[in-house]
């Protein structure tokens, strides 16, 4: 997200190679290469099948099954609206629809897609803050639609000041 | 002059609600320093700051960068106990919570912390479970199964591998308090892990945590190097080790045999049971899963005996129960009370009545599989038998409050989509049938629905509840089949035809 990407699949793969005894953990693999990486790329699936000594079917089962591993790279900033019960209870539809129209003004505007991909959560844990909105690694509670802009301004300059990756486009 | 302490949370939902501001916005002021405590729970009144006085801690609310001279003059505090949402709880397993820094090791111990770990290691492991059988504990993740009864069919297969696995894939939309728990009182799971070990004969434990829970994975990490350097899973020379392991964002993994074979690496699916994982669990060998909270409850169960826990709550409830108020509420947060309060008395004592202009439209417990209950029906005892003779379930302890602008069939295709996108896919009745559920719902929700769809949700829904693997499809009608039943004309209206 916010991390810079520099290391290639071999090295990721080569910290994750199994010892014997120890019986090759899939998941474990992809999470790795997907905090180093950014994403997992559907070209690296039999790469790593290899390294695991697993068929890539099985990689492609486990990487197919959960929803936060990511084949896509991501926007600079992972911007989650949550879903939960109790923030759709206080009208977290709303806060998305803010969010969507504030950072999609036209639609295929790709620098903004580069900025920024938009995403739902189905719990973030924040029940008593609802409604939640969770900007890569931060979260923000009784978000109203009207605070959506002020809010992911101040969450991304924020984000750069503290020395996350320096992006002078940010 | 020395600075004067002030408390402050660093749970993530404190942080969420401007403590993180106060941290960075006071960061240099000499006059103070800033101690970082678990939350009280009373989340309304975050962020919430407190400083000792003769009388106890004081506590200032909904506090902003600006007010730091009317606390640091001692202006308007309020006692913390004295707070009507605090002083009617029973706290015992979240009894540090707000007054201890979590990760200080010495504090824990301090206030009686690894105490019940010594009484186990006093017991044999036969006697922890009767003590266990003593308390009525029932596991705390939701299914509410007797904890003694799985320990013992793991203590007594032989293995010489065993496992401990404590289960914080929180996925209940509207629960919080196993998040609570490892960012605010880490070590307390560590310990009841530890006791389940010493029980079981189990020398290796993992701590399987959702991926959305970063902060509270970061906690238990430094919390069990922290035991790991104190030699604390040293003792009498009985190896013990946990680790952490982080999951990618499936609900389903939350039931046990999914869980396991996500720990494992490999796609989070249901198996069917038997053999169940007592016998048969990680890697082929007994492993015990149970919930966080259940293990959080362990240390004060040996510590002051099952008999002390069985003095609480009701006949087939017994001890506390956390419960997490969300919603359309005033006051959000989490409330720790013996099991017997009625729905209605939790949520007028705690939860405080509705959000400034709102109505009462329907309350939800136990997450997204949980039934829906009417305002006239808000009398049921919280205990798990009124609940399950109600068709209903306490789960993990959500309470989620709809208010009258909630639209109750697209609540219920949000309910059944849900489940849709989470099955697994073992089981044909909550695979095929959630997708279908999801279509009819969808279709009333345009308004090309007839009323023969609400039939067919309804038989579909007794399909799911009788013949899918586990709760996910046994559970997912509920919340649908309860919402029509409760709001019928709101899908009548709908469903013309």
């Amino acid at each position: 997200m916010t991390t810079g990407h520099n290391s290639t699949l071999a090295d990721v793969l080569e910290r994750c190679r199994p010892v014997p005894p120890a019986s090759p953990n899939i998941l474990k693999t992809l999470l790795a290469v997907q905090s180093a990486l950014g994403h997992i790329p559907m070209s690296g699936i039999l790469q790593i099948a290899q390294v695991l000594g697993v068929t890539d079917a099985q990689v492609a089962g486990v990487l197919s099954y959960y929803s936060d591993l990511r084949t896509q790279p991501t926007g600079r900033h992972l911007i989650r609206a949550c879903m939960g019960e109790s923030c759709m209870a206080n009208h977290s539809a709303r806060v998305l629809r803010a969010i969507q129209d504030y950072l999609c003004p036209a639609a295929g505007d790709a620098s903004q897609a580069e900025r920024f991909t938009v995403d739902t959560m189905s719990c973030a844990g924040n029940c008593a803050m609802s409604p939640t909105v969770m900007i890569d690694e931060h979260l923000c509670g009784r978000v109203t639609p009207s605070d959506v802009p002020s809010l992911l301004e101040a969450q991304v300059l924020r984000r750069k000041t503290e020395g996350g990756r320096p992006k002078a486009e940010d | 002059m020395t600075p004067i302490r002030l408390y402050l949370s660093n749970d993530s939902s404190s942080r969420a609600a401007g403590a993180e501001q106060l941290a960075d916005a006071w960061r240099d002021r000499s006059e103070i320093q800033l101690i970082h405590t678990s939350s009280r729970g009373a989340f309304f009144l975050e962020p919430m700051v407190e400083r000792d006085t003769p009388g106890g801690r004081e506590a200032w609310f909904n506090v902003r960068p600006n007010d730091l001279p009317r606390i640091v003059a001692g202006v308007g505090g309020t006692k913390v106990a004295e707070i009507p949402f605090l002083q009617q709880q029973t706290r015992f397993t979240f009894a540090n919570f707000g007054i201890t820094e979590p990760l200080a090791l010495d504090e824990y111990q301090s206030r009686g912390g690894f105490k019940g770990l010594a009484v186990a290691q006093s017991l044999s492991p036969e006697a922890i479970v009767d003590a266990l059988r003593l308390s009525g504990l029932r596991g705390r993740g939701g299914a509410a199964f007797p904890v003694w009864k799985k320990w013992q069919v793991a203590q007594q297969t032989e293995s010489e591998q065993k496992y401990v696995v404590a289960n914080a894939d929180e996925g209940d939309a509207g629960t919080y308090s196993d998040r609570m728990m490892m960012e605010g009182d880490p070590f307390r799971l560590i310990e009841g892990m530890m006791i389940c070990a010493r029980a079981i004969g189990a020398t290796r434990g993992y701590l399987y945590c959702r991926y959305e829970y970063p902060a509270a994975a970061w906690a238990m990490q430094f919390a069990i190097q922290k035991a790991r350097e104190a030699d604390l899973f040293d003792c009498d020379d009985y190896p013990f080790d946990l680790e952490v392991v982080i999951g990618a964002g499936s609900y389903v993994c939350g039931e046990e045999t999914a869980l396991l074979e996500s720990l494992e690496g490999r796609r989070g699916v249901v198996l069917a049971k038997p053999p169940y994982p007592a016998v048969s669990g990680l890697y082929g060998k007994p492993t015990i899963v149970s919930n966080v909270l259940t293990f959080a409850t362990l240390p004060n169960i040996l510590a002051q005996g099952g008999a002390w826990h069985a003095s609480l709550g009701t006949e087939g409830s017994r001890g506390t129960m956390a419960l997490q108020i969300g919603g359309r509420v005033k006051q959000p947060g989490l409330v720790e009370v013996p099991f017997g309060l009625t729905l209605r008395d939790v949520l007028d004592r705690f939860g405080g009545g509705m959000a400034p202009g709102a109505r009462l439209k329907a309350v939800q417990v136990g997450g997204p599989l949980g039934s829906l209950f009417p305002e006239s029906q808000l009398d049921i005892p919280i205990c798990y038998d009124a609940f399950a003779g109600a068709g209903a379930i306490l789960g993990h302890g959500g309470i989620v409050v709809y208010d009258a602008e909630t639209d109750m069939v697209d609540l219920a295709r949000h309910f059944m989509a849900f489940t849709a996108d989470e099955s697994c896919g073992k089981c044909t009745p909550c695979r095929v049938g959630s997708v279908r559920g999801r279509e009819i719902l969808e279709r009333i929700q345009s308004g090309q629905g007839t009323s023969e769809d609400l039939m067919l949700l309804s038989d579909l829904g007794e399909t799911m509840k009788s013949a899918s693997l586990c709760a996910l499809g046994g559970r997912a009608p509920y919340p649908v089949l309860t919402a029509i039943e409760h709001f019928p004309e709101e899908f009548r209206l709908k469903a013309k035809g």
